[in-house]
């Protein structure tokens, strides 16, 4: 992707990608979210609004969830990302389990950024209430909208984990 | 095509400012200027990410008197923060409406001031607060009330070549209570249709924060100390007082619809933010 | 796509015999699933096509314009641009498609009649030169009196969105109505001199978009061939392939549609829209063309049509609809598709499951320059509820009846007509056990906390009225099967279904049963994914293509083992013998022998339509839904807050609750948008002042109610497996009607207008004084 930028247009960026040092070369412009697509070439981050409110491009930078679609390339040099993919790296987690076993799963475009920003919250908040679940969770759209079925598959999680809420 | 820079230097990005004048852009969280970008509404020349600038104002400082916050510390932060908590509530509470969780994990509270939104969630607390902008240039620094910071929707005392390096916030007086309330469209994570802040001080004195109801965020008092326990006077009062705001329809809302709930949403405040004021004398 | 078999999870709560009917009726994990939430699936944008061209639109910010010059200079002139097409690059006319009207362009032919339609379309090497040489198109331009809304459109002497001359031989064809729909019966006349009361009003539904999480997009790779790779996330890739055919002047054959999964579909990735253009670029490039959409143009290819409804209700003194009055016009937008259809199957159930002695529903598909509404969730039957629903609670309030009773006594029996005259239709389901379970679980009759309301409601929907799916199934020889089956897996969880039909009829392992579909070269035809038809058609394809490989199984076995094939026999998972009976697999195994080699059954299910019907054809079941919401409203604010959402439907047979569950969630959610929020809102330019996910408001996991609570009757009476039916729609037919009752008992205000956002809900307290409680 380089015939419309005059070599000196492109920065080197080199982030760790789930574990491993990753160096791309792209456009100042270019989102977080357009690089592990297309360059990193980790297409499990979606891209839907781009614009920062569906939350389907969620993904962790240094342990913290943030919209990969307002994130810069060039400004995570050195940075600590994590996507879907990192997550699911030994097989299926006990939180991916649980959005299956709760039906939470329907056409899946969102679910990624559902199950990143669910990790997030648990990792935050290891009991969280329903309330607190549906807060943390209110950046995610789901126009399948299984909404209900996700905050279940976050309960039980959380059950999993040692930290329901009564 | 804009191009990127990450000066470690307070006066490196100074520089980088001065020299690029209009065409640049400080950048710290990008929650807006990304949208900005992807729409072409803002094509900035130079970026300066200020995320690498060793010798900007810490994050959060706490003094006796109040607070101190860089440009840096986001609304995840900020709404996190044990003393922001117990001095600044109406903050916290506009804090934890900006957007979502990831949003908030990226959005600074100086950044969001800078964009100038008559919308802005915070702008309205920190109004109530007193807040004072310290801007810094190539010349110097200057400091202002935030009151006469904003200019216009999307104008702002800040001008090319500077940069926000803080905003205080005064220690709120012994005894006084905040709060904030909002209107969206959906419970879930919307832009204010209409927003209010209210600090209530132990005699009765209110101050009110009103946010997206006039070209930029207004700052206002009620004359005098207000009896609390009289909400028909309360209500009187502010219906006199909240003819400073200029509402305009648009897409989220007429005219009319923010005029009425302005005065519904002051009135929840007040009296929200005079409950908080009883409940700590009797707390300490 | 070809599908890896998937690791299945079991659910926890297994029964502990799974029983003769196995797998089906169980909450069976989705297929797929897995990949789902590791983000493995690969959707269009994920799927790699090294050194394919990027495509840009170009638009013009109006509805409506002639196009009086496209000026591409300096947009070639940016490194890396390979092409921009425009009109004038097609050698005569702009080829025109549709499915039931040929009037969509490929490309805005010297006129833009809504906002968004695209004028040129650029592509180059890289995605950021496409979309800067999109920008550097020049468009001059004329702005027209655009018709922005049904008062326009209609409005003597209207600017007229389709030339005349598209339309030959269309009488109407120098308005703005598209088509129109007349349905009577019985003698209004006679009707009104018994009836008591009569309640009238005009109820809007606004216009709505569906919001894929997934934007959509298209990739065209050429072939050496000659023909066309078409990579689409489409719910008909079928007729999407018959589209690129007939314009490009291909033979079937030679168009080859992949369609991935769609990342949310609800309609809108039904019928072609932006993939000719694509196919016209491949053809001239020959080179890989690909378009990701973005949210904003996803928005500009698809909605539901907005309805403006009359209605005038007759009720006798005991609360009995004597009659039924409607004129209901629907925007449709600039182009046909598939909304005329909505039009006239939608308005056939405007009066409702109700038993009504005389009706009259006119209805209009009138063009307006919008973004061309489509298929969604529905099909027209959320617009029509909307207004029967409303007036059923009108006439109840009048008659000092309550909503559920004057439902109780209207509702039609199993068996008796709703739609009478020449194309009668009668309710297939016992509807009064719904009503009646809906009003148990919301606590109908319970004491009302203050501002509150309760509301209940009931919708219909008529499933498909012709159709046609077929379906392969292979048994290999160690007993795993793959299915091929063309229903587009969306996110209603098709495939699983098919995976435990197969699983019980041939005793195969669910973990052994892959299915394949999406690829219209390798997957026999279906007609399409909609109108909840798949469980019913495609479900009883593959049922079919499994009885006949039990058949085949017997008849191989018979014939390898020497026992006469009279003395044997077959039923689902197992081969009887005179020794016993032995698993099917193991049958097979036998039967097979050392060449071993595989089964291949096949099944079709089809239903033919009836001339002279005017939906084509009786519909194959009804979707059926009772809603009840309880609400408290801020009545300072007009806020709503949903304190409890009851939905249930007649399902006939669940065959996987979990999924049931789901859907009926989703749609129940959905259902509450479109009431509560979303409307698309136009400037005096036409444009989309709410274009994009910032001022366009879809639920979020905070919009939903405190309690949703869903149900379901299971009768098995249904004409799919195991006396099932569709299911997917029904969730969302009346939620507002339910809504909008809950809403008008807590504030004492119907409001005709939907979505009941917190300004309307204020200010119609307002109008009627009733703001301050006192
Ligand atoms: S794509 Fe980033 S939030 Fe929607
Ligand atoms: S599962 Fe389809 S959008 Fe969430």
């Amino acid at each position: 992707m380089t015939s419309t930028h005059a070599d000196d247009d492109l920065q080197t960026v080199t982030l760790t990608v789930n574990g491993s040092e990753r160096t791309v070369a792209v456009p100042p412009h270019r989102t977080l979210l357009d690089g592990l697509r297309d360059e990193v070439g980790l297409p499990g981050t979606k891209s839907c609004c781009a614009e920062g409110e569906c939350g389907a491009c969620t993904v962790l930078l240094d342990g913290r969830a943030v919209n990969a679609c307002l994130v810069l390339c060039v400004e995570v040099e050195g940075r600590d990302v994590t996507t879907v993919e990192g997550l699911s790296r030994n097989g299926l987690t006990d939180l991916q389990e649980e959005f299956l076993n709760a039906g939470a799963v329907q056409c899946g475009f969102c679910i990624p950024g559902q199950v990143v920003s669910a990790e997030y919250l648990l990792r935050t908040n290891p009991s969280p209430s329903e309330e607190q679940i549906r807060e943390g969770m209110s950046g995610n759209l789901c126009r399948c909208a299984g909404y209900q079925r996700i905050v279940r598959a976050v309960q039980a999680t959380a059950v999993r984990r040692g930290g329901g809420h009564d | 095509m804009p191009k990127y820079y990450r000066p470690t230097s307070r006066a490196d990005a100074l520089t980088a400012l001065a020299g690029a004048g209009t065409g640049a852009r400080p950048f710290v969280g990008g929650t807006d200027l990304l949208v900005g970008l992807r729409h072409h509404t803002v094509e900035p020349e130079l970026i300066v990410d200020l995320k690498g600038v060793a010798d900007l104002p810490e994050p959060i400082v706490v003094t006796d008197d109040g607070v101190q916050i860089g440009p840096t510390l986001t609304m995840g932060e900020l709404a996190a923060h044990p003393l922001v908590q117990r001095w600044y509530p109406a903050l916290v509470e506009a804090a934890l409406t900006v957007g979502s969780v990831a949003i908030r994990n990226r959005a600074s509270l100086v950044g969001n001031s800078c964009n100038g939104s008559p919308a802005a969630d915070t702008a309205p607390p920190l109004l109530v607060h007193d807040a004072r902008v310290t801007i810094a240039s190539q010349d110097g620094e200057r400091t202002a009330p935030l009151v006469e910071f904003f200019l216009a929707p999307r104008r702002t005392l800040c001008g090319p070549g500077e940069l926000v390096i803080r905003i205080d916030l005064p220690r709120p007086a012994e005894g006084s209570g905040s709060a904030f309330r909002r209107l969206t469209r959906r419970r879930g994570v919307d832009l204010a249709t209409v927003s209010v802040a209210a600090v209530v001080d132990s005699d009765g004195r209110v101050v009110l924060g009103l946010g997206a109801v006039g070209p930029r965020p207004i700052r206002t008092e009620l004359p005098g100390p207000v009896d609390l326990t009289d909400e028909p006077a309360l209500i009187r009062l502010l219906d006199e007082q909240l003819e400073v705001a200029t509402p305009i329809s648009d897409v989220r809302a007429s005219r009319e619809y923010r005029v009425a709930t302005l005065r519904v949403l002051a009135k929840r405040a007040v009296l929200a933010a005079a409950d908080r004021r009883t409940s700590r004398e009797m707390a300490s | 796509m070809t599908e890896a078999p998937e690791r299945t999870i079991e659910p926890l709560d297994l029964p502990a015999d799974p029983g003769p009917s196995g797998q089906v009726g169980r909450p069976v994990l989705r297929y797929g699933g897995g990949d789902r939430t590791s983000g493995a699936q690969k959707f269009l944008a994920d799927l790699s096509f090294p050194g394919a061209l990027q495509v840009a639109l170009v638009t013009i910010p109006v509805g409506c314009a002639d196009v009086l010059g496209v000026d591409t200079t300096a947009a070639r002139a940016i490194p890396g641009v390979v092409d921009v097409l425009t009109a004038a690059d097609f050698p005569s006319r702009v080829p025109r498609f549709g499915v039931s009207h040929q009037d969509r362009p490929v490309l805005a032919e010297g006129r833009v009649n809504y906002h968004g339609e695209p004028v040129a379309a650029v592509v180059a090497e890289t995605l950021d030169a496409a979309q800067a040489a999109a920008r550097a198109v020049r468009v001059e331009y004329r702005e027209l009196p655009g018709v922005y809304s049904l008062d326009a459109a209609l409005a003597p002497g209207a600017h007229l969105v389709q030339d005349p001359s598209i339309r030959p031989g269309d009488p109407a064809a120098a308005t703005n109505v598209l088509e129109d729909a007349l349905y009577t019966w019985g003698d209004l006349a006679d009707e009104e001199a018994r009836t008591s009361v009569v309640v009238a009003d005009v109820y809007t539904f606004p216009m709505v978009t569906h919001f894929p999480i997934e934007p959509g997009g298209t990739v065209v790779v050429p072939t050496d061939q000659g023909g066309l790779d078409i990579y689409s996330p489409v719910q008909h890739p079928y007729l999407l392939q018959r589209t690129i055919a007939s314009v490009a002047g291909l033979p079937l054959n030679r168009v080859r549609v992949f369609a991935p999964d769609p990342g949310g579909g609800f309609g809108g990735k039904q019928n072609p829209k932006i993939e000719p253009l694509l196919a016209f670029l491949a053809l001239r490039t020959r080179r890989t063309c690909r378009l990701v959409l973005s949210l904003e143009e996803t928005f500009q290819s698809m909605r539901r049509a907005g309805c403006r409804i009359t209605a005038r209700t007759g009720f006798t003194q005991d609360g009995e609809i004597t009659f039924h009055q409607v004129d209901a016009d629907f925007q449709i937008g600039a182009y046909a598709d598939v909304a005329p259809r909505v039009m006239a199957k939608g308005s056939y159930v405007a009066a409702g499951p109700y038993r009504v002695p005389a009706v009259r529903i006119a209805a209009r598909a009138v063009l307006t320059n919008t973004t061309p509404s489509t298929a969604f969730r529905g099909f027209g039957s959320p617009q029509v509820a909307w207004a029967t629903e409303s007036q059923l609670d009108a006439g109840a309030r009048l008659l000092g009846l309550d909503g559920l009773e004057v439902r109780r006594r209207n509702l039609v029996a199993k068996g008796e007509a709703f739609v009478r005259g020449e194309s009668e239709a009668t309710a297939d389901g016992e509807w009064w056990q719904s009503l009646e379970k809906a009003a148990e679980l919301i606590g109908w009759g319970e004491p009302l906390g203050p501002n509150r309301g309760r509301g209940i409601a009931v919708g219909i929907k008529p499933g498909a009225t012709s159709g046609l799916s077929q379906s392969l199934v292979r048994l290999l020889c160690d007993g795993s099967a793959i299915v091929y089956a063309g229903t587009s897996d969306m996110g209603q969880g098709a495939r699983t279904l098919w995976q435990q039909i197969v699983a019980d009829e041939l005793g195969t392992p669910l973990d052994e049963v892959s299915v394949v579909s999406g690829d219209t070269g390798t997957v026999p035809f279906d007609l399409q994914t909609s109108a909840s038809r798949s469980t019913v058609f495609m479900g009883s394809a593959v049922l079919e293509a499994c009885r006949d490989v039990r058949q085949r199984v017997l008849a191989l076995y018979a014939e390898s083992t020497g026992v006469p094939a009279d003395q044997l026999s077959e039923r689902p998972g197992a081969l009887v013998t005179p020794d016993g009976e032995l698993s099917l697999p193991e049958a097979a195994r036998q039967a097979l022998g050392s060449l071993r080699g595989e089964f291949i059954g096949q099944g079709t299910r089809r239903l033919r339509g009836k001339g002279n019907h005017p939906l084509g054809g009786d519909a194959a079941f009804y979707e059926f839904n009772a809603t009840a919401i309880e609400v408290e409203v801020d009545r300072e604010t007009g806020e709503l807050l949903l304190t409890k959402h009851v939905t249930v439907s007649d399902v006939g047979t669940e065959l996987n609750p979990l999924q049931v569950v789901s859907q009926d969630e989703g749609a129940a959610i959905m259902g509450l948008g479109h009431s509560q929020m979303e409307q698309l809102l136009l400037d005096e330019h036409g444009r989309i002042r709410n274009l994009g996910a910032l001022d366009y408001r879809i639920p979020t996991f905070k919009d939903v109610p405190l309690e949703l609570i869903t149900g379901a009757i299971e009768n098995h009476d249904g004409p799919g497996p195991y006396g099932s039916k569709g299911i997917s729609e029904g969730a969302l037919l009346c939620t507002a009607g339910a809504l909008g009752a809950a809403v008008a008992q807590a504030t004492g205000v119907a409001i005709p207008d939907l979505p009941l956002t917190p300004e309307r809900v204020w200010a119609a307290m307002e109008a009627a004084g009733t703001d301050r409680p006192d």
